[in-house]
């Protein structure tokens, strides 16, 4: 067997992300006997498993870190078997930890360690909710929307302005309100637990000028409105193309909302400028 | 001998520092206690924007910050990761850190990444891979490369010469420099059977940039280098010993597991201060 430095990384490589403790594992104990010394206080399969160890210790508080609100909806004994689940099927292959994380929701939605469908769909909601989070706290900067270019724009600007949003906000639609919940959990205090019904929410959420993370909660045409823009189609092209599928009633409440919409968005930083390109 | 300070590289000796931890922030801010300088931890503010930036630059405004990475993984047998230099580069081009440090270890491979600071074995074949590619880490960075010893809790069958020796000899084929973590000695030294004091007299003095103290675990069998705790005293023995070998080093205490109240973490690094003091003035 090879012994140069890339088969001795392929070894532990191999092994480090397992479960069980190699010492019970003979063919793994074989193997690290000829790479690895031992001592004589520990085997060699036993000094390959203080790494085994801490890699799982360090992985599932890593998680935790990122995912406190799952970790305690889960409990500890669920938490341990959804990170080692997790581990098993996406093993961390890059070392910046976003990328670690990025399959969690996706991972969520179909794990069998919840009972119903129901509760996986709200795993997934929350566990989308909680990147966001991180996102938006470390998301590009934009300078503040100068309230005199606003005022500069001709009248017929908005028929081809695009309008930009922060970088750094994010759009999200739930099938629970997982923002609330999590901030009652967290912040005030109370018990997490599933929630017995669905409750469809969209928010965006967005940092402030003192850089603290908020969510604004959107009435359903709101949140496509701010899709389409988002897109870059110019605002008023956005509001014909968000009216015309709109029964009568709800196109007069766009009609008599948009321009709190747009005030209120304005005034969060949620938009960070208006690009008007050249008539040309 | 002294290694005179003008030999270390032309790197500055910046005093005793000590981490900068989330936890610590605020206090840090509003009353902007007496420490030489931070050191951070360069992945956790390679990020777009937002908040660590913006603490980082609230530290930059009254602080150096010295940079200090952990996933370079200088003796993995991937490919390096020239996109992770190049924003590494453009931090060092914020924090204006004087140099750049890691650890001589690998952290993974094209499979997986173990987030953690695997020791490497003790070979020449080990000496050539790594010092070359620490010597294009050190010219894409365009500052010095320092590299730190690991602790470790295993041994390879295919070393075949001490740590101190390959750890020399790569810094030396490199051209880079040393972040000497005492408390790393103590706990391998603990764990494999060497004479810790044996590894702090054969490091090449002039190398050393830096000092890393730290507290550990014990478990008995084995101790992990848990950075928890305040530096027990045969650590701070070997860092007198260091410290009178050496000179006068920059010195970082650092404190990541159970991090306690800062005054807590400034005590330890004011214990620090005197302890240098006390072994320069012996070193005289």
């Amino acid at each position: 067997m090879r012994n140069d430095l890339a088969s001795v990384q392929a070894f532990l490589a191999s092994v480090i992300p397992g479960h069980a403790p190699i010492p019970d594992e003979p063919a793994l104990a074989e193997t690290a006997a000829r790479f690895v010394t031992g001592n004589g206080r520990l085997t060699p399969a036993a000094q390959v498993d203080i790494y085994r160890r801490q890699f799982w210790l360090r992985h599932r508080e890593i998680l935790r870190d990122d995912f406190p609100a799952l970790a305690r909806l889960l409990g500890e004994d669920k938490w341990n078997a959804f990170c080692r689940d997790f581990l098993g099927v996406h093993p961390p292959a890059h070392a910046a930890f976003e990328k670690l994380i990025e399959p969690v929701p996706r991972f969520a939605e179909t794990w069998t360690g919840l009972e119903t469908q129901a509760e996986r769909t709200f795993a997934a909601d929350l566990a989308r909710y909680e990147i966001a989070l991180l996102e938006v706290r470390t998301g590009p900067d934009a300078p503040p929307l100068d309230p005199q270019m606003l005022a500069r724009l001709p009248e017929d600007a908005w028929e081809r302005a695009r309008i930009v949003l922060h970088p750094a906000m994010r759009r999200l639609s739930f099938a629970y309100p997982v923002h609330r919940l999590r901030k009652a959990w967290l912040v005030s205090g109370e018990p997490a637990v599933f929630p017995d019904a669905p409750s469809p929410a969209h928010i965006a959420l967005y940092r402030n000028r003192e850089l603290v993370t908020h969510f604004e909660e959107l009435e359903p045409e709101a949140a496509t409105l701010l899709d389409l823009l988002a897109e870059g189609v110019p605002l008023v092209p956005a509001l014909g193309r968000l009216a015309e599928p709109l029964p009568e009633d709800r196109q007069a409440h766009v009609a008599a909302s948009v321009g709190r919409w747009f005030q209120q968005w304005t005034a969060l930083g949620i938009v960070a400028s208006v690009d008007l390109p050249s008539s040309s | 001998m002294t290694a005179p300070a003008r030999m270390r590289l032309g790197l500055p000796d910046l005093g005793i520092g000590v981490g900068l931890r989330l936890p610590h922030y605020e206090e840090i801010f509003e009353t902007r206690p007496k420490v030489d300088w931070f050191e951070i931890i360069s992945e956790n503010f390679l990020v777009p924007g937002g908040v660590p930036l913006a603490n980082l630059d609230r530290a930059l405004a009254h602080y150096p910050v010295i940079q200090h990475g952990v996933t370079l993984s200088i003796g993995g047998t991937t490919p390096l990761d020239f996109e992770f230099l190049r924003d590494l580069r453009t931090l060092l081009r914020r924090t204006k850190s004087p140099w750049v440090s890691d650890h001589l270890c690998w952290t993974g491979t094209a499979t997986l990444n173990t987030h953690d600071l695997l020791p490497l074995p003790y070979t020449a074949e080990v000496i050539r891979h790594v010092a070359a590619r620490a010597r294009i880490v050190q010219d894409t960075l365009e500052v010095p490369l320092v590299l730190e010893n690991v602790s470790s809790y295993l041994t390879y069958t295919s070393s075949d010469m001490t740590e101190w020796d390959f750890l020399t000899a790569v810094v030396e084929e490199a051209n880079c420099g040393i972040l000497l973590d005492v408390n790393n000695i103590y706990v391998s030294s603990e764990n494999h059977g060497f004479d810790p004091r044996a590894y702090v007299d054969a490091v090449p003095a002039e190398r050393v940039v830096q000092i890393h103290l730290a507290g550990h675990t014990n478990y008995g069998d084995y101790i992990i280098d848990t950075h928890s705790g305040p530096v027990i005293d045969p650590v701070w023995d070997l860092y007198r010993q260091a410290i009178r070998r050496v000179g006068p080093v920059s010195t970082l205490i650092e404190w990541d597991e159970d991090i306690p109240p800062l005054a807590t973490l400034l005590a330890e690094a004011e214990r620090a201060r005197v302890v240098r003091e006390e072994a320069l003035s012996h070193a005289k």
